[in-house]
């Protein structure tokens, strides 16, 4: 070693290790000489070409980490050698220094142009030629370093979006297995919506009735979407089971108080259709207005009445709803806030007002759906819809309740039938603060394993323990239900009468016995209220389908035997199943 | 002029998104939020009351100059309300322009924070 410098070896060559590659492209022998001398002794490795062709040749197969190029060489000079190295190079930067006698500044200059990264004049000094070496292998090493980093970072980013990709996959199983398909339920949710913390759910209630959530998460991304999980699982377990949407909010609120940062919360809209389609009991937190679309044509706005969930204790929760009645034909019409905000070119919002009024313009029900969204892209003209637009519109339609569901009935099968009973019985405050309805039904599920029953005992049951309530203790008059005034007078009174109960029992009782093929269910409701004459309301109203909500005609299609007895404040009901199921057999109501 | 821009870069166009007041007596604090209030706000609002002595001050948010208000803007207001002592905070959100006032009224939040 001459003075002492050897290059460190270099872990980019190809071979990993040795030092630093230079190919020296000239056509003359005694430059290539001098050259050769200055960079061994430097301790670089080094070879030659004797022109532009050559080089281009020694380059693709030696691989030099920088190039000494002359201009003036035969075959191919070194503008296109250099022109063609660099290209063969891609990605990778190989620094290229001219060696020239030239001193005009065109040529100089066109050595730049075509790809050169210094020059180096005669006479060749040692140091120089070392200095820009150095020089340039800095900036060469500072390449390669991005290089790496630009390709980890590459692999990342495709890692990450294979991650995201299986969990939307996951997510979308586990949030959207409902009944969003449902002939009745026209929607819009964009297939990002769940990586918004957008929801839609929708699910039948086992008395045939439905309920709906649409659902927003404050933030982005999977921290938003993470908090769909909990709650597709309760409102899917819970309206299974029968729980109206006013203890579904409640379960969801305690869950997400729990699991949520403070400045994370859910807003959501609740809406449950009862089974005659004749009743929409709405809740809603922090969603903009819920719209019905009348079968005249008007419409109505119902806001938003509570704070989004998640946000106060259970304890501080309005579960306050509104009851709204409606009809067959019906409209109700949900939607997120990216609706209204959407803006146009201008910034204008779309705002409820135009919402509402696109809806009354309509005058085809059907057309409406598609012309809300025709009319807000017109609105927004080239700005794009945003991915947090959700939109739903449910028809009323009570033949679609009162039909069979289509889905396959669930792989239970009755257990043996045994001989037992249950008997409840609830005093005003638990009848303020607990829906006996589901929890009887989970027994009944358990002990005897009824699940394809369960529609019907539950509409029975429900039947049953409305009437001994809302009649027998409230004293509550059903006729009330038939003017859209009396209807919310209905349900106000209720609400009233319920608070206020302080005397006072229904007791439920069930009795299970075989029969040889199966089993037989005796429901046995008593209230100590009052009572009614039985025999004055029975006969005519054994047309009347909506006195007793879908009543006495329909309990008398699914049981065997319905009996009223005392002073109507006790009733006898009794449900046969097994092989020759005589008393479900008779599908057609009254 | 530096290539790489300044610190403060990203609120480009709005000098001050944010600024601090406090009353005399310290027990009144007063937040002004110009332009967005967004979640590109959310460090600087923490700040404001993070650092808070007194959890018994009361606050003031002034949106005369505040354009548009997000979800994630109501998030930081329950953070301010957790922090200034939850049901016992209190707490004004003024100046509202009707587009803001109705986000706020959609949301219900008038249940839990004076609204002007």
């Amino acid at each position: 070693m001459a003075d002492g410098n050897t290059p460190q070896p270099n872990p980019d060559t190809p071979s990993g290790v040795g030092a630093t590659r230079v190919l020296i492209a000239d056509d003359d022998h005694v430059n290539r000489l001098i050259l050769k001398a200055i960079l061994a002794k430097e301790g670089y490795a080094v070879e030659v070409a004797e022109d532009g062709r050559e080089a281009v040749a020694r380059f693709t197969e030696w691989q030099p980490d920088l190039v000494l190029m002359d201009v003036m060489m035969p075959v191919l000079d070194g503008y296109e050698a250099t022109r063609e190295i660099k290209a063969l190079a891609g990605d990778a930067f190989v620094p290229v220094i001219f060696l020239t006698a030239l001193s005009d500044e065109a040529a100089l200059a066109r050595c730049v142009a075509v790809g050169g990264d210094d020059f180096l004049t005669k006479p060749y000094s040692r140091v120089i030629l070392k200095a820009k070496i150095d020089a340039l292998e800095r900036v060469r090493r500072l390449h390669v370093t991005l290089r790496q980093q630009r390709d980890e970072l590459a692999g990342h980013q495709r890692r990450l979006l294979q991650e995201h990709q299986v969990a939307e996959k996951v997510l979308a199983k586990i949030v959207h297995s409902g009944s969003l398909d449902a002939s009745q339920i026209k929607y819009l949710l964009s297939p990002m919506a769940i990586f918004n913390g957008d929801m839609l759910l929708a699910a039948r209630k086992p008395s045939g009735g439905l309920h709906v959530m649409l659902g927003d998460f404050t933030g982005h991304g999977l921290s938003a979407a993470i908090g769909t999980v909990p709650v597709a699982d309760i409102f899917y377990g819970m309206t299974d089971k029968g729980f109206s949407i006013g203890d579904i909010l409640a379960t969801i609120n305690d869950k997400l108080r729990v699991i949520l940062p403070t400045d994370v919360f859910f807003a959501a809209v609740l809406l449950e259709l009862d089974a005659n389609h004749s009743k929409l009991t709405i809740w809603n937190g922090g969603i903009p207005d819920v719209a019905i679309r009348r079968v005249d044509g008007r419409v109505e706005a119902l806001p938003s009445d509570h704070l989004p969930l998640g946000v106060i204790e259970n304890e501080q929760l309005d579960r306050a709803v509104r009851v709204v009645e409606v009809e067959a034909g019906d409209r109700i019409v949900a939607f997120s806030d990216g609706f209204i905000e959407a803006h146009n070119p201008e910034g204008e919002m779309f705002g409820l007002e135009r919402l509402v009024a696109t809806l009354a313009s309509e005058a085809d029900p059907d057309s409406m759906f598609d012309g809300l969204l025709r009319t807000l892209g017109d609105f927004v003209g080239e700005g794009a819809l945003g991915d947090d637009l959700s939109l739903v519109e449910i028809t009323c339609d009570p033949a679609w309740a009162l039909a069979r569901s289509s889905e396959a009935p669930r792989a239970f099968r009755p257990r043996a039938p045994m001989r037992w009973s249950i008997s409840i019985e609830l005093v005003p405050d638990t009848l303020r603060s607990v829906d006996p309805l589901p929890l009887v039904m989970h027994l009944l599920m358990d002990l005897q394993g009824l699940q394809e029953h369960r529609e019907q005992l539950y509409a029975v049951l429900m039947e049953l323990f409305s009437n001994a309530l809302d009649h027998g203790l409230l004293g509550l008059d059903s006729a009330l239900k038939q003017t859209p005034e009396g209807f919310v007078r209905y349900y106000e009174l209720r609400k009233q009468r319920l608070a206020e109960l302080d005397h006072g029992r229904v007791r439920i009782s069930l009795d299970h016995e075989p029969d040889g093929r199966g089993g037989s269910l005796r429901f046995t409701v008593v209230d100590d209220g009052p009572g009614f004459d039985h025999s004055r309301v029975f006969a005519p109203l054994e047309e009347n389908v909506s006195f007793f909500g879908r009543g006495i005609p329909l309990l008398k299609s699914i049981c065997e035997h319905l009996e009223y007895t005392g002073d109507g404040n006790q009733v006898e009901a009794v449900y046969r199943w097994g092989d020759n199921e005589a008393g479900a057999d008779s599908a057609t109501h009254d | 002029m530096a290539p790489w821009g300044v610190p403060g870069d990203r609120h480009k166009g709005r000098f001050m998104p944010l600024t601090i007041q406090r009353s005399d007596d310290d027990r009144v604090v007063t937040i002004t939020i110009s332009g967005r209030f967004d979640f590109d706000l959310h460090q600087e609002f923490r700040q404001a009351f993070e650092h808070a002595e007194d959890e018994e001050a009361s606050y003031v948010i002034d949106l005369a100059q505040a354009e548009y208000m997000d979800s994630s803007a109501l998030g930081m207001l329950l953070l301010l309300r957790e922090r200034a002592g939850g049901d016992r905070a209190d707490i004004s959100i003024v100046n509202c322009s009707p587009a803001i006032n109705k986000i706020l009224t959609i949301s219900n939040f008038h249940k839990l924070f004076k609204v002007a």
